[in-house]
Parts: C-alpha cells; sequence; structure tokens
C-alpha cells in the first residue's frame, strides 16, 4: 500500500466529497428553483384566465380573438360535444420575433362554455429557455466548484503547516534520536492537546527504554565481572590437579583440554568485560594523540608473533593521523585490529599498512570478501577460526562509535581491508 | 616466610593456599574485614595478598590501615576488578602489585617471589639457583660467570621459570605471561613451543645446569 502525505490524503476525499454535495445539491437546487418558476408563471396565467373570462362577460366580442395578439391569448371555438372543462398547462415553442427564432413559451388551454358553446382559450407566456437556465447554473456550479476546491488545497496547506507543525518537529526530532545518545530528547511546548500528550509519552516511553538499555548493559558488564572469581577458581583447581603425582599422560592431556577451553571462556569474558565498559562509557577522557603511535606500539607488540608466522609488514607513513581519542582505549583498538589482521594471514602473507593525516588502514591477505556489515558485530565469527571471541571487531566499533569524527569501515580490495578515517 | 591471604572465597582461598604451601611458604588467612585487620595488627608478614571486595569493608581501607601501622609487608592486591583506573588507585593507595583474576598460579608465585624480593632490597638481589644468577633489576644472565645473552622476551620466559622452578606452568599461562593480552588462540601455543625451542638450545649451549621439561603436551617445568 502506497504511503500518501496526510496532505494528499485528505485532499482526496474532501475533493470527492465535495463533488457529491455539490451535484446533489445542484440538482436539488435546479429542481427547486424551476419549480418556484414554473408556479410563478402558471399563477401568472391563471390570472389571465380569470381576467379574460371576466373581460368576455362585459365584452362579448373578445371570443373573436382567434389569433394569438397583444393581449397573448386566443379563442377558438369548438363544435358541439364533449369536453373536459379543464384546465392545462404546458410547455411549448413558439416563433419570436426578436430572437428571430423558436423560443419556450408555456401555455395554458382551457375548455369553457360561454351560453351553451364551448370555446377554447389559450394563453401564452414566455418562459426560461430551460436548456440555458441549466448550461449558466452548471457554469456557475463549476466556478464554484474549482473556487472552494483551490481554496481547500490553500487552506489544507497552511493548516497543515501551521496545526501539523510541532508533529513534524516531534518527527523531525525522533529521526536523530538514537539509544543511547546523550543528547536527550528535547520537547518542544506545543499548544495543541492532543501533540502535547504525543511527545509526553514519547518521552516517557524513550526515558523507559534509556533505563532498560542502561540496565542491560550494565547487567552485561556485572555478569562477566562475577564469572571472574568461578572462572579463577577452576582454572587454579585444574592447574594444581595438574601437578598431582601419578596422573598419566592420557589424563593430562585430557585435563590439558579442560584447561585450554576454560581459556576461551576466560578470554570471551574478558572481552565482554571490556565490550560492556566501552558502551558504559567506563574508560576515562580523551586526548589529542597521534594514532600513529598506536600503530607502531601495536606493530611492536605483536612483533615476536609477526615474526614466528614469517608475515611481511609494509608501512606506508605519509602523514600524522590526529585524534581526539583515550589512551587506553586507542591501545584497544589497534591491539584488535592487528590481531585480527594477523590472525587471518597465512604464512608468508604481506600485512600492509598505510597512515595518512586522514586515514589509517590495514590489509591482510584474503580470497573472497567478507560481509563487511556482519563482521562489525558482536560474536559474528569467522568459521574456521573456531578460537576467536567474535568480539574483537565488535570491541573497535564500539570504541569508533564513541568519537563521531571516527568511522571504521571494510572493503575488499585484493585483500582484506580494514581503514579507520577521519570524518567531519 | 609468611603470607597473609585476605579472600571471601573460600574455594579460591584454598587453592592460593595450597599452591603457595608447595612453594614452602607458611600461609595464614582471613575471609572478612575485621579478622583480616586483627591478623594485620598482630601479627608480622612477608606478603599480603589482598582481595579489594570483602565483606565488612573494603580491601582498600585495609590497605590504608596497614600503610597507617607502617608496617612494610609487600601488598599484592587481588581482584575481580580489571580496569586500569582500579590498578592506578590500589598502586597508588600504596599497594606493591596489582593482579587481577582470574590469574595463573605460576603468574602469582612469581609476583609474590618480586615483591618479596624487591621489600628485601638489601643490596644484593640476585636470584641464585645451581650454576645460574640472574639480576632481575638489569635483565642479566650469567651462567658460571660469563653472560648468556637473551632477549626480552626470553629473559621474561625464563625468569618465569626460574621463579617457578619445579612447577608446571601451562602452555596457556606462558604465552599470557610473556605475551600478555595477545596471547590468544592455538596458533600461540605452537608459538610457544618454538621459543622454548630456541631458549632450551641457549640455555644447553651455555651449560647451565637446568633444563625445561615438557610435560605431556600440557606445559613445561623447568627442573
Amino acid at each position: 500500500m502506497q504511503k500518501r502525505s496526510l496532505k494528499n490524503y485528505t485532499l482526496r476525499y474532501f475533493v470527492i466529497a465535495i463533488l457529491g454535495i455539490i451535484a446533489i445539491w445542484a440538482a436539488s437546487f435546479y429542481l427547486f428553483i424551476i419549480e418556484e418558476v414554473y408556479d410563478n408563471i402558471d399563477d401568472g396565467l391563471k390570472d389571465s384566465e380569470i381576467r379574460i373570462k371576466n373581460e368576455i362577460d362585459k365584452n362579448a366580442e373578445i371570443l373573436q380573438t382567434d389569433q394569438y395578439n397583444l393581449g397573448q391569448f386566443r379563442i377558438t371555438p369548438l363544435q358541439n360535444g364533449d369536453y373536459r372543462y379543464a384546465t392545462h398547462i404546458y410547455n411549448d415553442k413558439m416563433y419570436m420575433p426578436y430572437d428571430n427564432d423558436d423560443e419556450p413559451v408555456r401555455i395554458l388551454q382551457n375548455i369553457f362554455l360561454h351560453n351553451g358553446s364551448p370555446y377554447l382559450l389559450e394563453i401564452y407566456t414566455s418562459t426560461v429557455e430551460e436548456d440555458e437556465l441549466l448550461e449558466d447554473l452548471l457554469f456557475a456550479l463549476m466556478v464554484l466548484y474549482c473556487a472552494l476546491v483551490i481554496s481547500l488545497i490553500l487552506i489544507n496547506h497552511f493548516i497543515l503547516k501551521k496545526a501539523w507543525g510541532p508533529f513534524y518537529g516531534l518527527l523531525t526530532r525522533l529521526k536523530a534520536y538514537q539509544i543511547g545518545d546523550k543528547n536527550r530528547f528535547e520537547r518542544s511546548n506545543t499548544h495543541i492537546k492532543e501533540f502535547n500528550e504525543l511527545e509526553n509519552e514519547l518521552a516517557a516511553m524513550i526515558h523507559r527504554n534509556e533505563k532498560a538499555f542502561e540496565q542491560q548493559n550494565q547487567f552485561i558488564g556485572n555478569a562477566s565481572h562475577e564469572l571472574q572469581t568461578p572462572l579463577a577458581i577452576v582454572g587454579n583447581k585444574l592447574e594444581l590437579l595438574m601437578e598431582d603425582e601419578g596422573i598419566s599422560e592420557d589424563q593430562m592431556r585430557k585435563i590439558g583440554e579442560i584447561n585450554r577451553t576454560l581459556n576461551r571462556m576466560k578470554r570471551l569474558n574478558k572481552s565482554l568485560l571490556t565490550l560492556s565498559r566501552i558502551e558504559n562509557q567506563q574508560f576515562g577522557p580523551m586526548e589529542r594523540l597521534v594514532l600513529n603511535n598506536f600503530v607502531h606500539q601495536g606493530l611492536d607488540d605483536f612483533g615476536s608473533l609477526i615474526e614466528f608466522r614469517e608475515i611481511q609488514v609494509s608501512i606506508e607513513e605519509d602523514g600524522k593521523f590526529e585524534s581526539e581519542i583515550n589512551a587506553d582505549l586507542g591501545t584497544i583498538l589497534f591491539a584488535n585490529l592487528f590481531k585480527n589482521a594477523i590472525l587471518h594471514s597465512p604464512k608468508n602473507g604481506t600485512l600492509s599498512v598505510r597512515i595518512s593525516d586522514t586515514m589509517i588502514s590495514i590489509k591482510n591477505p584474503g580470497e573472497k570478501p567478507l560481509d563487511g556489515q556482519k563482521i562489525f558485530e558482536r560474536f559474528y565469527k569467522d568459521e574456521q577460526n573456531e578460537n576467536s571471541t567474535g568480539l574483537g571487531l565488535a570491541i573497535v566499533r564500539s570504541i569508533v562509535n564513541l568519537y563521531p569524527s571516527l568511522a571504521i569501515g571494510y572493503r575488499f580490495e585484493n585483500g582484506h581491508l580494514f581503514e579507520l578515517k577521519k570524518i567531519l | 616466610m609468611k603470607i597473609l591471604i585476605i579472600e571471601d572465597e573460600k574455594e579460591l582461598l584454598g587453592v592460593l593456599q595450597r599452591s603457595l604451601e608447595k612453594e614452602g611458604y607458611l600461609i595464614e588467612s582471613s575471609s572478612d574485614f575485621h579478622s583480616a585487620l586483627d591478623k594485620i595488627v598482630s601479627h608480622e608478614y612477608d606478603c599480603i595478598l589482598l582481595d579489594i571486595m570483602l565483606p565488612g569493608g573494603s580491601g582498600l581501607e585495609l590497605l590504608s590501615e596497614i600503610k597507617k601501622l607502617n608496617k612494610d609487608e609487600a601488598v599484592i592486591i587481588i581482584s575481580a576488578k580489571d580496569s586500569i583506573d582500579d590498578k592506578v588507585n590500589g598502586l597508588e593507595l600504596g599497594a606493591d602489585d596489582y593482579l587481577a583474576k582470574p590469574f595463573h598460579l605460576a603468574e602469582l608465585n612469581a609476583r609474590v617471589k618480586s615483591a618479596i624480593r624487591r621489600k628485601n632490597q638489601n643490596g644484593n638481589n640476585l636470584l641464585n639457583f645451581r650454576n645460574i644468577s640472574v639480576d632481575p633489576d638489569n635483565r642479566t644472565v650469567n651462567v658460571e660467570g660469563a653472560e648468556l645473552p637473551l632477549n626480552r622476551k626470553e629473559f621474561d620466559l625464563f625468569y618465569y621459570f626460574l621463579t617457578n622452578a619445579g612447577r608446571l606452568i601451562t602452555k596457556t599461562a606462558i604465552a599470557e605471561y610473556v605475551w600478555g593480552d595477545h596471547a590468544e588462540e592455538s596458533n600461540n601455543l605452537d608459538f610457544v613451543y618454538y621459543q622454548i625451542k630456541n631458549l632450551r638450545k641457549k640455555l644447553n649451549d651455555s651449560q647451565a645446569e637446568v633444563d625445561i621439561q615438557s610435560v605431556y603436551g600440557v606445559g613445561y617445568k623447568l627442573i
């Protein structure tokens, strides 16, 4: 179903409704007027009938009027016979010299007796030309209709703008609102009751959502935090167990496997905690830093791993990427990007890093493009790497989201290319 | 040497105690603020392991009490709180080290030894083991008088083994100690093997009277 603008929606109904109403009204009006007109004319004719008959009584010569004359009547003697002695009025056409055409007239016919002889009396009078009247009326009505519709459109437009102004303002603010946003939902003080209510309810709902979001974030952080102790206990007990005398090689391996899986849990928990702290903005203040340093520090930290995997690193440094960022978050951001790139590089692959004033890019070899949206989501994992927590890139994204002037993106260009850009 | 462990999780307290007892320490313990305070006030220790989240009062309060009493025990905070702020806070209040849970027993052991060593700075600070002498401050190793050149990571690794002599250290513990947060998946464990192989060779070549033994594939032990 197509969505129409409110304006057009109401307009459509109005236009059709008015058309219907005007049509019905016009028809009724016409009939009514015509009836009045004829009533009037007929009254005139009947009046003439009475006057003529009175004159006949005074002056029988009038009975000789056998042609229409100034009196606009004629009398025709009839054969003796049975007649209905009644009055009959009807429409007809008669030649009018002025118009040089047949024009409509209304004729009264009456058969009466005078001194025992029947006579036919016919009186005529001009009447409205119905056609033309109808035409004029229709024309006037169309003008009325158009005027109404145009006024309706204009008034509709202005009313919508004025009355619905607060509504559209509300819509704009809603569109700009993001959950967890520092910019609280601003209130306007609209006088219109319904919009005021709408705003109240929306503000309340937003408030509830914000609280739930906050609680959910804190919950993840609190839960991860609580998990640290039992994880520690299990891990430490396993370590002690492995030192027991009399454990067979087979048993030791099994315990080792348990330990490795436990370590996976520990890493996952730690990532969850980090992610939760980032999203709850529990990291400290930002400083204006040169991110090039984080790149170098990261490459240094991963130095022995890079060497072990025989990965070649190429760096092109064409500028200084400066940004406001918290120092610890900067370290975490690049650690995750590098860890990701290194772990997904084959042996002897090349890790390419490029730095400019507005962009830092890290590229590692790859065959098939990844889904640029999904890889930054929590727990999205590349199928091959079951030891990955799936949170590394999610952490990268959360950090970047804290700073509106930074953006992170992925694209495939003969390899997996991650770009950190400065926007604004 | 006496160590006081202040930790309210009984299970954890038990493991820590058993592990440290293997190293020959005498262990005392407390599970809440007030009994801990009593022990601190009335006894002397070489090292205190302090959990910050305690029933009855914050561990940080205990720390300030310790400082007020001018006691010279080495204090290591053990806490589930892992944020840098918490660490900085704890160290500023006078703790000697901060260890975030969960940690490996080998790591705890190494930190306890280091903390006690730093407290007992009596000039001569060398760690001697058979024909090996390690200077942790200058990060040098001498075997029968001749210097054994080790790079940064190799030194860290060797020192870790030496402070945990005779104890099993799992591959993961090794990876995390030496490479910190970057130690991740199983690839890293091959990486550990590769590093140890190099270290072993150097030790062999220098006639050091130690060996790093592999334990059934789960870890290594220095013997």
